[in-house]
């Protein structure tokens, strides 16, 4: 179905995305000014630590954004249709149906008064006019696809009745019941068992290369994001620092933040005495620095740093919200640029357009 | 239970069988320890209906000034074996010792009758000075209601440094050697980040200089970023201090950063146990070469093949006969299925170079019975989208 579309097509496009929340302490921008874009029957990796809007990200895409929250700007276009003034019967539509979300704890996604069998035909019957048995059907069919064994009686199980592993198996089928061409998983694995960890990273391996959907992967784990991903998006402080190939990002890293993560987890295999450390903390969201969001952490701090960086090209496809020069070393500007020379700067560096 | 105070002297020998003779370096000797917790139930809720086992014989010894590293997979029971150590939970038998002091010595059901020992009130508050505990939830684990002062001091006061004045240097020294801000001794929890509070944690189990230190999942809690500064202060401060660490995580790759050597427990039992370069370069129980296999490694040119591991861990309520891991063997299958496995509970026996597995057939893990595990178990669902 997706074949025939250029690999150059995005089937998601998120672009300048802001979602602010109105709290009692003051305006929080989650997410502030996103661009992602995720080809068709490709993986795209969101990383970054708590709090950096990833998950607000997939959460305004799914257009569940609740108040205090707010989509302040941006466009979200998937295949061609803009879903933030798409109306909200044609959203409901389209959400579990092309577009499905899987979440991190799948105790608190799945009802605990229905059985497992009757959410998914749920779904399935509310995407297609099928009977009601036919629906059951599909439910059962599709927990058989995720490797649970005995679907048939698993289909008549409450959620309390199922393993950790086996319920996220529940919320795959679910999220898979309607073949969407975009699945959403927001930290899949997180609450899961290294060895059950396997099991699903592998299950979804399977299914994305049978059915060609595209995965938007949204986790903290780098071992999780190289493995799974083709494309990968490094967040920081609701904004994209780093975009690129998933080679490029772990080899060739531009951004100081993207390249400390990469340096500061411990590899197994490569026992080193010390390890790499960003300094400092997260900043708050409700006080955040001027110019660059990662300048108070950052080693290699200039006065530009006090001006934004714009997101910008290094190399083509690579994309960096840093001031250093494409090859790291120091931008071509005077030691100590004015605000003004800093602002002229930011306009005549490319600005990307990811 | 009744306690019996027993003097030093007067504690009975470890029982023949049990880890060897003790070596003059080993700091915490563990034999033979169970933890079952019971599952009440019945009519009224008061008769025992059977037991979770949680640490189900475990024998270990750590030796001053390392760090043992302790793996396994949510429910294994590596906190627990922690918590009885520390004896922080009463353990059902079994016997720890402690620098040459005995914690408790309980005998085993079914074995010779004899007294259980406990160290008396006066003695274990002497040894508690001299073992601390780092816990994994920097949110749960400090009260909010007191300061960086009182929480970090009162340790100290407890063992009776009553002098006010004594007691803030104390503290303040203390976080100056975590990395934390003098100034901070007013401040209440809630106002620290997550890897503040864990820093805080670490400065309360330091207070009383004690020797060994039981950290149980440290940084698994924190951020990335956060997490590799907690784990260079915990290597800058062993060294510094001498400590020793129980470390136990579920993250391989932290407990490899960290430990000298590594255990990898399995429902309540210990399967492997060996030096971390030797356990992670060869490692020879089944479980462990999957656990391995199975961690995704950060680097996008090496996506490699794993051993997946079919269904779910049992129940710890009542696990498998036999080899608990027989259920879920890759090895087992490999080699047709013998039956000893499913009858006969292996021992963690000694392979040579100090590491020892409990698995019946550890020789024939080889690199072509991993390789060809790896390649036949590949899950694909059967297509009908």
């Amino acid at each position: 179905m997706t074949q025939t579309r250029g690999d150059k097509e995005a089937l998601l496009e998120v672009t300048d995305l802001r979602t602010h929340f109105a709290t009692a302490d003051g305006l929080v921008k989650a997410v502030d000014g996103v661009s992602l874009r995720i080809r068709p029957g490709k993986t795209l990796g969101v990383v970054g630590e708590s709090g950096c809007g990833k998950s607000i990200t997939a959460l305004s895409i799914m257009r569940l954004i609740e108040r205090p929250g707010r989509i302040v700007s941006g466009t979200i276009k998937f295949d061609g249709q803009d879903l933030i003034n798409l109306p909200d019967d044609e959203m409901r539509d389209l959400r579990g149906n092309q577009i499905s979300m899987i979440f991190q704890e799948p105790m608190t996604s799945l009802n605990p008064v229905y059985t497992c069998g009757d959410q998914i035909a749920e779904t399935v019957a509310r995407h297609s006019n099928v009977s009601r048995k036919a629906a059951m059907d599909r439910a059962v069919d599709m927990l058989s696809q995720v490797g649970i064994p005995d679907p048939k009686r698993r289909a008549t199980e409450h959620p309390h009745q199922l393993s950790g592993g086996m319920r996220q198996r529940v919320m795959i089928a679910m999220a898979l019941s309607t073949n969407p061409e975009l699945l959403i998983a927001d930290e899949p694995t997180t609450a899961l068992d290294v060895t059950i960890q396997a099991q699903i990273l592998e299950l979804m391996k399977a299914l994305r290369e049978r059915n060609g959907m595209a995965i938007m992967l949204i986790t903290h784990d780098l071992g999780v994001v190289a493995e799974m991903s083709d494309d990968v998006s490094v967040m920081y402080a609701g904004k994209v620092v780093e975009a690129s190939d998933v080679i490029t990002v772990f080899d060739k890293a531009h951004h100081p933040y993207s390249r400390g993560l990469l340096a500061s987890i411990p590899r197994m295999g490569h026992r080193q005495e010390r390890l790499e450390v960003i300094n400092g903390v997260v900043p708050n969201p409700l006080n955040l620095p001027s110019g660059c969001l990662f300048k108070r952490r950052c080693p290699y701090a200039m006065p530009i740093c006090d001006t934004k960086p714009p997101l910008r090209e290094i190399t083509p496809g690579h994309v960096s919200r840093c001031w250093l020069a494409p090859d790291g070393g120091k931008p071509e500007l005077g030691e100590a640029p004015s605000a003004a020379e800093a602002e002229a700067a930011a306009n005549t560096l490319t600005v990307a357009n990811p | 239970m009744t306690e019996i105070r027993t003097p030093n002297t007067l504690t009975p020998p470890p029982p023949a069988g049990a880890a060897g003779i003790a070596e003059a370096d080993t700091l915490v000797r563990v034999d033979n320890l169970v933890k079952h917790f019971e599952i009440r139930g019945g009519m009224l809720g008061v008769s025992t209906i059977g037991a979770v086992k949680a640490v189900d014989g475990v024998s270990l010894s750590v030796k001053r000034g390392e760090a043992l590293g302790l793996v396994g997979e949510s429910g294994c029971g590596k906190t627990t074996l922690g918590k009885v150590i520390l004896r922080l939970l009463p353990a059902t038998s079994g016997r720890v010792e402690m620098d040459g002091q005995v914690l408790f010595d309980i005998p085993a059901k079914g074995e010779k009758q004899r007294p259980a020992v406990y160290a008396g009130k006066e003695a274990m508050k002497k040894v508690r000075q001299n073992m601390q505990v780092v816990f994994q939830d920097p949110y749960a684990s400090l009260n909010p209601r007191m300061s960086v002062g009182e929480l970090v001091g009162e340790g100290p006061l407890v063992h009776g440094m009553t002098d006010k004045k004594e007691r803030e240097a104390l503290v303040r020294d203390m976080l100056s050697r975590v990395g934390l801000n003098q100034s901070h001794i007013h401040r209440y929890p809630h106002e620290f980040s997550g890897g503040q509070r864990q820093r805080i944690g670490i400065a309360r189990a330091l207070a009383l200089h004690p020797d060994f230190i039981v950290c149980d999942e440290p940084v698994s809690a924190l951020d990335v970023s956060i997490q590799s500064q907690v784990l260079n202060l915990l290597n800058d401060l062993q060294a510094e201090m001498g400590l020793t660490y129980l470390f136990i995580a579920h993250n391989l790759a932290v407990v490899e950063h960290i430990s000298d050597r590594v255990g990898v427990m399995y429902l309540g039992k210990l399967v492997e146990l060996a030096n971390v370069d030797d356990i992670y370069a060869n490692p020879r129980h089944p479980y462990s070469v999957a656990l391995l296999s199975a961690v995704p490694e950060p680097d996008p040119h090496r996506r490699k093949k794993r051993i997946i591991l079919k269904g779910d861990i049992p129940s710890p309520a009542n696990p498998p006969s036999g080899c608990r891991f027989h259920t879920r063997c890759w090895l087992r299958e490999q080699l047709g299925r013998p039956e000893r496995c499913a009858t006969e509970e292996p021992e963690l026996r000694d392979l040579g170079a100090g590491q020892q597995s409990a698995c019946h057939f550890a020789e024939e893990i080889s690199s072509a019975a991993v390789e060809s595990a790896v390649t036949t178990s590949a899950p694909v669902p059967t297509s009908t989208i």
